[in-house]
C-alpha cells in the first residue's frame, strides 16, 4: 500500500478497473440467459455448454463471519443459475496453515476457479503460485496477496476511511478529540483503514486529535472495555471510529450506557446490517457502506468469464484490481440503501 | 522389541482409514494428495512427537502453539528486519525452542506448578512476546515482504524419489517434501532415546511413578525439565518449516497447535496417566488426523462435520486407553493376589 497512495493513479486504476467489472458482469450476464435465447448468438458460452462441461469453483474464508457470508452468498447467486458450476464454501479457521492446506486440496482437485480471503498476503502467496502452475485462477477478495493472480476485488480501505474522516470531522464540528478502536495489527486492511482515516484527518480536519489508538480484537465485547478504558483517561473524548462495525457498535453500547447518545460521534467500517439499523435508531453516526452481495457477484463473474472462456491462469499479464464503490451511510441517506443491499 | 495391541490396533486403523478415503473420495488416492498430506502434516507430526515427552512425564504442554509463534518471529526478526545468515538463524531458531521449553520445565519442577497452569501462563505469555517483537508492527512494509534466505526457504524443498528410483516409468509417485525426511530423521532421534538410552528408562519411570523414580535416585528434576525441552525444540523445527513453507512469519503462527499435537499423540497411544507411549504413535496419529481431513474436505463433507468426527476419534482413543489402562489394572491387582 505504501508505494501506491497516489490519489490520481488509484482512482485512474479505478476506473478502468470498473470498467473492466462491468464488462464482466455483462459477459457473465449474457452467460446467465443464453439458456433462455438461444438465438443470442454467444458463440463460446453454447459451446461449453454442448460440450456438457463442468466447473469446480471454491471460496476460502478467512474465519466465518457477516462479511464472508455475504460475499459468499453474492458468488452464489451468479454461479447457481449457470447449473455448470459446482461451488463450495471452506472454512480457513483463522489459520494460515489451514488456509495453505485448502489450497493444495482444491489444485488437487483440478478447480477452475478458487476464491481466497488470504490471512497474509505473504503467506498464501506460495500457494498461489502454485496453483498458477496447475492453470487455476485465483480471485482474491479484500486482502491482496504479494503473488499476481487474476485479480483482486476489495472494499476500498483507503480512500473510503479518508471520508470516513471527513464526515467524522464534519459532525463534531472540526474539533476534538477521538479515538480509534482497531484490528489486531499485521494485517494490511488494518493498516489502510487506519492510515486513511489519519491521512483524511490531516487533510480534512486538522484540529482533531487522535489521543487513541487501541487493540480491540474487532470484537464488539472487547471494544466496550477498551472505549470504557479510554474514556476514563480521556474523560473528553469526542467520538470513535470503529475500524469495523463490531467494533463501534461496541462504542455505541458504552455511549448508551454512559447517556452520551447525540453527543458522542461514532463511525464504523462495512456497512452490516446491524450498523444501518443502529444508523437509523439514532446511535450509531456513520460507517462505510459497501455492497458485500455486489463484491460477491462481481468475483463471480469475473471468474465465469475466466472459466468458460478458457483464459490461462498465465493469461494476465497484469493483475487487475478492482475497488468496490461505497457509500458513508449516516441518518440522511441510510434509508436509500434497499433491503435487498442489506447484508 | 515387542509390538502392543494399541500401536497394533493404530495402525490397522490408519490403513483402513486410507482405504476407505481411496475409495470413497475422489482425488484422494493421487499422488498429489500424498504430497499434500506429507507436506501439510510432517510438522505436525514434529509437534505431536515433542508433545508426546512432556505426557510421558505426566504432564502436558499447552504452549507449544506459542512457541512456534515466537520461534517464527524471531526467525522473521532475525532474516528481514536484522538480515542475518540463514545459515546462523537455524541454530538460534532452535535454541529459542528449547529454551521456552526448559522454562516451562522449571516452572513446574522448581515453583511445582500443575503443567497444566504453568503451560498456560506460558502459553499466553509467549503469545505476547511474539507480539511484542513483532517485526510486521516495527517496520511498515515487512507484511508484504517475503522471506528469501535460501536457508530457511530451502527447507520447503521436493524431491522426486520415485523418477530417482526409476519406478515413476510405472506409477506416478508423490514427490517427497523435505520436511518429511525431517520428521523421519526427528522421529529416528528420539525413539531411539526413549527406547535405548539411560534417560529414555528415567522418563518412562518418571513418568509411571514418580514417587519411585526419586527414591530410587533419579535425577527427576532434570528427566522433566528436558522432557519440555524437547518439546520446544520440536515446537522450533516445526515453526522452521512452518515459515519455510509460508516464506514469513505471522503473530498468530501455531495458534490452536498444542490441540492438533496433543490430540496426535494422544490418539497415537501416548497415555495421559504417563508412562506409556511411543514415538511411533503420535506420528501415525498426526497422519491419522491429517488423512481424515484431506479425505473429508475430499469428499465435501462441511468442516464443522470434521470438527465433529475428530473429536469423536480423540474420544475414541482416550476411551481405548482408559480400557486398556483399567486391564493393566486388574491384571496387577491379579497377579498380587497370587502373589499373596
Amino acid at each position: 500500500m505504501s508505494d501506491d497512495r497516489k490519489p490520481n493513479a488509484d482512482r485512474r486504476n479505478f476506473l478502468r478497473t470498473s470498467m473492466l467489472g462491468t464488462a464482466a458482469i455483462a459477459g457473465a450476464t449474457s452467460g446467465l440467459f443464453a439458456r433462455f435465447d438461444t438465438s443470442a448468438g454467444v458463440p463460446d458460452i453454447s459451446q461449453a455448454r454442448a460440450q456438457d462441461a463442468r466447473y469446480k469453483m471454491a471460496f476460502i474464508q478467512w474465519q466465518p463471519h457477516t462479511v464472508p457470508a455475504a460475499w459468499s452468498k453474492g458468488i452464489e447467486e451468479v454461479l447457481g443459475p449457470q447449473q455448470i458450476v459446482d461451488y463450495e464454501l471452506l472454512d480457513g479457521q483463522n489459520k494460515v496453515e489451514v488456509q495453505v492446506s485448502l489450497m493444495d486440496t482444491l489444485i488437487n482437485q483440478g478447480t477452475s476457479v478458487i476464491f481466497l480471503q488470504p490471512i497474509d498476503s505473504v503467506a498464501l502467496a506460495p500457494s498461489i503460485a502454485k496453483a498458477k502452475r496447475a492453470g487455476i485462477s485465483v480471485i482474491t477478495l479484500n486482502i491482496d496477496a504479494t503473488e499476481p493472480h487474476a485479480a483482486h476485488v476489495e472494499m476500498n480501505h483507503y480512500f473510503g476511511a479518508i471520508d470516513i474522516a471527513k464526515a467524522m470531522g464534519d459532525a463534531m464540528g472540526g474539533k476534538g478529540k477521538v479515538a480509534i478502536l482497531n484490528a489486531p495489527p499485521g494485517i494490511i486492511i488494518r493498516d489502510q483503514r487506519t492510515d486513511g482515516f489519519v491521512d483524511g484527518l490531516k487533510q480534512h480536519h486538522p484540529g482533531i486529535q487522535v489521543v487513541a489508538d487501541q487493540v480491540a480484537d474487532w470484537d464488539r465485547k472487547k471494544a466496550q472495555d477498551v472505549l470504557n478504558t479510554i474514556l476514563a483517561a480521556n474523560p473528553d473524548l469526542g467520538g470513535a471510529y470503529g475500524v469495523n462495525d463490531s467494533m463501534a457498535l461496541g462504542a455505541v453500547d458504552v455511549a448508551k450506557e454512559k447517556g452520551l447518545i447525540g453527543k458522542f460521534v461514532v463511525f464504523g467500517n462495512d456497512g452490516e446490517v446491524a450498523a444501518l439499523e443502529s444508523i437509523e435508531a439514532g446511535e450509531l453516526t456513520g460507517t462505510q457502506y459497501t455492497d458485500v452481495y455486489q463484491q460477491g457477484r462481481l468475483a463471480a463473474a469475473a471468474a465465469t468469464v475466466v472459466a468458460t472462456g478458457g483464459v490461462p491462469a498465465t493469461a494476465f499479464a497484469q493483475q487487475s484490481h478492482l475497488l468496490m464503490p461505497y457509500v458513508i451511510a449516516t441518518k440522511e441517506n441510510v434509508g436509500t440503501i434497499q433491503p435487498s443491499q442489506r447484508w | 522389541m515387542t509390538i502392543r495391541p494399541a500401536t497394533a490396533a493404530l495402525v490397522l486403523f490408519f490403513a483402513a482409514t486410507l482405504a476407505f478415503f481411496s475409495l470413497s473420495a475422489p482425488h484422494f488416492a493421487t499422488a498429489t494428495n500424498f504430497e499434500n498430506l506429507m507436506s501439510g502434516f510432517s510438522f505436525v507430526a514434529i509437534l505431536a512427537v515433542g508433545e508426546a515427552f512432556p505426557i510421558l512425564v505426566r504432564g502436558i504442554d499447552l504452549s507449544v502453539g506459542a512457541i512456534v509463534g515466537v520461534v517464527g518471529m524471531v526467525v522473521f526478526d532475525l532474516t528481514l528486519v536484522l538480515h542475518v545468515p540463514g545459515y546462523v538463524i537455524l541454530p538460534v531458531a532452535l535454541a529459542v525452542g528449547a529454551l521456552a521449553g526448559a522454562l516451562n520445565g522449571v516452572l513446574i519442577v522448581f515453583l511445582r506448578l500443575q503443567p497444566f497452569i504453568a503451560t498456560l501462563s506460558t502459553l499466553a505469555a509467549y503469545r505476547g512476546l511474539t507480539y511484542s517483537i513483532s517485526g510486521r508492527q516495527l517496520v511498515p512494509g515487512l507484511t508484504t515482504t517475503p522471506i528469501r534466505d535460501p536457508w530457511i526457504v530451502g527447507i520447503e524443498t521436493y524431491f522426486d524419489i520415485g523418477g530417482w528410483l526409476g519406478v515413476s516409468k510405472f506409477v506416478t509417485m508423490p514427490w517427497f517434501p523435505l520436511s518429511f525426511f525431517i520428521m523421519l530423521v526427528v522421529f529416528a532421534i528420539l525413539q531411539t532415546a526413549v527406547l535405548a538410552t539411560r534417560f529414555g528408562r528415567d522418563l518412562y519411570t518418571v513418568g509411571g511413578n514418580y514417587e519411585a523414580a526419586r527414591l530410587a535416585g533419579i535425577n527427576t528434576t532434570r528427566v522433566i525439565i528436558s522432557a519440555y525441552a524437547i518439546a520446544g525444540f520440536c515446537a522450533a523445527i516445526t515453526a522452521l518449516i512452518m515459515v519455510a513453507r509460508f516464506t514469513t512469519s505471522t503473530e498468530a503462527l501455531g495458534t490452536g497447535m498444542e490441540l492438533t499435537a496433543i490430540a496426535a499423540a494422544v490418539i497415537g497411544g501416548v497415555s495421559l496417566a504417563g508412562g506409556i507411549g511411543s514415538m511411533f504413535g503420535p506420528v501415525v496419529g498426526a497422519f491419522l488426523l491429517g488423512a481424515v481431513l484431506l479425505g473429508l474436505t475430499l469428499q465435501g463433507v462441511p468442516q464443522f462435520v470434521q470438527q465433529i468426527i475428530t473429536g469423536v476419534i480423540l474420544l475414541a482413543a482416550v476411551g481405548y486407553d482408559r480400557l486398556l489402562a483399567l486391564r493393566r489394572q486388574r491384571r496387577l491387582a491379579l497377579s498380587l493376589a497370587e502373589a499373596t
